[in-house]
């Protein structure tokens, strides 16, 4: 094959190589300024990934709810209907497999059922916060410290979340950024 | 190797050994021999250097540099993406060197990971590994063929491998079968197959006939899906299919240390049988037999293992009766006839193994390699060391099958030492 219709192929595969990640950020940017934002809950631990870098981990206080419905199974994709409680913080309305119509909601998946205590525990797709490596131990620590200063937890995600989807903008501790707060 | 030996020429000339115009032509023949060939020590710095920058440039993009704002942070992770481009964008339109090639494509290959990694950091895209790796591993596929590089095929062999285990492999991950796995590496076997004709005796073809094997006995046990018993009877067949590949004279004809799928079969075989050696692994694996997803894919590697070992007889590569390549054979009868007697099999494949190191052993004398020899020593020794474990066997008779093998042992490398010797003087005299 001729260098120049080698190259008219490779061009075709570097766009492909820009669009994937373009793409990433478009619709990732979308959800943000068009969705609707949640505080959810949570307690940060501090895992890393080979590529991406370090993260916490966070813990949302709504993935385990009570229901006596114990058909669950794992790795099963659900629906999760989310609204603000009395305080300002995102709870689980409802729990269910059919898409919901006219409600701001995420889509989960179910980590498994416990039967003794009648609690199925779910996991968010939106539960890794990525932070600089000096930092991401830091901010597990100032979430500890934050919580022995006052009874109720005080760390919370910013989600934006827009027709099922979801992105994690930030979290906070104290209503300080996280990566500030551990400054 | 070559200037050592151009430098023994004069000395050659002195003698009379060779005339002076033979030894300017043999001067001559390894200088443009030299000339043609393309500086390889040159292409493999230059891929290494890729690879330590493109994967230095992940790890510092991991770092999470949070002075920047996040447009910013997207902005730097096109940089090294586009940077890539553009290199293997010249390195294509000017035809430029292998060494060009494998280095900017090397590069690229990584600068495209970094630039995913980097937006999933920026905008806190969870996302599993597995996803991640099969969109990288994808959009640099074309790339293996447009720049014709060895190391891009082998970067992609070796991240299929990492996608394969990090979806099949794991307690989260019961029930999930990696099948695109074996898509991705077919996509790479052109290239392999093209190596194979164009270029079977260099040095990176046999690379490829050692990663290949190896990543498929790494990832087969993640196409394991709760019937575990059923994964020794795969990976046997898998063995199986290898050393009959390795038979054949394509492979075969070559040198060993070039056939990975000989060593890898013979190799998984024996430790296989060895395994099977135990009376619990009978006990163990007794199973109702149902038409799962592992025995599906048994059946096909013996069907597959059995029409290429009949292929070969048909066209006269094998004559007589090797045990070792109907082994996976008689392994899968033992295994589907495992109805709750484990005394019958437990003592067929303790025969099968002690002849299998005969029969290696004889080999090894019949082609005077000491290497085949020790090898089919070593296999009757591990048979020896297993039954050491068995504790209902008395303590004297296992010691004298220690001493009998160790005897073994030092016979047969001595008798083989002295008929090497008698065939040299031989040789001399004639």
């Amino acid at each position: 094959m001729k260098p120049l219709h080698l190259f008219s192929i490779f061009v075709l595969v570097a766009i492909a190589q820009l669009f994937i990640p373009s793409q990433m950020i478009l619709g990732q940017k979308k959800i943000l300024s068009d969705g609707t934002p949640y505080k959810f809950i949570t307690q940060p631990i501090d895992p890393s990934d080979p590529f991406k870098g370090k993260y916490i981990r966070l813990d949302f206080e709504i993935s385990s709810l009570a229901t006596n419905d114990s058909t669950w199974n794992r790795q099963e994709d659900v629906f999760v209907v989310i609204e603000n409680d009395d305080y300002g913080f995102a709870r689980v309305k409802e729990v269910t497999r059919q898409k919901p119509e006219g409600k701001d909601f995420v889509e989960a998946k179910v980590s498994w059922y416990n039967a003794y205590d009648k609690e199925l525990n779910l996991s968010f797709p939106f539960d890794e916060f990525y932070m600089n490596e000096n930092k991401a131990y830091d901010a597990e620590v100032a979430h500890r410290d934050a919580q022995r200063d006052s009874i109720k937890n005080n760390t919370y995600a910013l989600v934006f979340i827009k027709d099922g989807e979801a992105v994690l903008d930030n979290v906070f501790i104290n209503e300080i950024p996280i990566a500030d707060f551990v400054e | 190797m070559n200037s050592k030996f151009i430098n023994e020429l004069p000395e050659l000339v002195k003698h009379n050994v060779i005339s002076q115009e033979t030894a300017s032509k043999i001067e001559d023949y390894y200088q443009s021999k030299e000339q043609n060939s393309p500086n390889r020590l040159f292409t493999v710095f230059g891929v290494l250097g890729s690879l330590l920058v493109g994967l230095g440039i992940i790890l510092i993009l991991a770092h999470n540099w949070d002075d920047f704002s996040r447009f910013t942070k997207s902005i730097l992770a096109f940089v090294p993406l586009v940077l890539g481009q553009l290199i293997v964008g010249y390195t294509i339109f000017k035809n430029r060197s292998a060494t060009w090639k494998e280095s900017s494509g090397t590069f690229l290959f990584f600068a495209v990971g970094s630039s995913i990694a980097l937006i999933s950091q920026i905008y806190n895209i969870p996302g599993d590994i597995s996803s991640f790796l099969l969109t990288w591993i994808l959009l640099c596929l074309p790339l293996v063929y447009l720049l014709k590089s060895n190391t891009l095929a082998m970067l992609h062999i070796v991240f299929a491998t990492y996608y394969a285990c990090n979806y099949g492999y794991g307690y989260l991950n019961m029930g999930k079968t990696p099948w695109l796995y074996l898509v991705l590496l077919a996509l790479v076997l052109p290239h392999y197959f093209q190596l194979l004709k164009e270029r079977p005796k260099s040095n990176i073809t046999s690379i490829f006939n050692w990663i290949l094997p190896l990543s498929f006995i790494i990832t087969l046990g993640s196409f394991v899906n709760g019937f575990d018993e059923i994964g020794f009877l795969m990976y046997m067949s898998l063995f199986g299919l290898f050393y009959n590949i390795g038979k054949t004279p394509f492979f075969n004809n070559g040198k060993l240390r070039r056939n990975g799928y000989l060593i890898f079969g013979s190799l998984g075989t024996v430790f296989l049988f060895l395994w099977a050696s135990f009376k619990w692994f009978w006990e163990e694996n007794y199973h109702p037999l149902e038409l799962t997803q592992e025995l599906m894919i048994s059946l096909f590697l013996i069907v597959l293992t059995s029409v290429i070992l009949m292929y070969s007889y048909s066209k006269r590569w094998v004559k007589g009766f090797n045990l070792i390549q109907f082994a996976y054979l008689i392994f899968a009868v033992m295994f589907f006839l495992n109805f709750g007697n484990h005394i019958v099999p437990t003592v067929m494949v303790n025969l099968i193994i002690l002849a299998l190191g005969l029969v290696t052993v004889k080999i090894g004398t019949d082609k005077f390699h000491f290497g085949i020899l020790n090898y089919g020593l070593l296999i009757i020794t591990s048979l020896v060391v297993c039954r050491f474990f068995d504790t209902d066997m008395s303590y004297i008779v296992r010691g004298l099958l220690f001493v009998s093998v160790g005897i073994g042992f030092f016979v047969t490398n001595y008798i083989m030492l002295q008929k090497k010797k008698k065939l040299i003087s031989q040789n001399q005299k004639l």
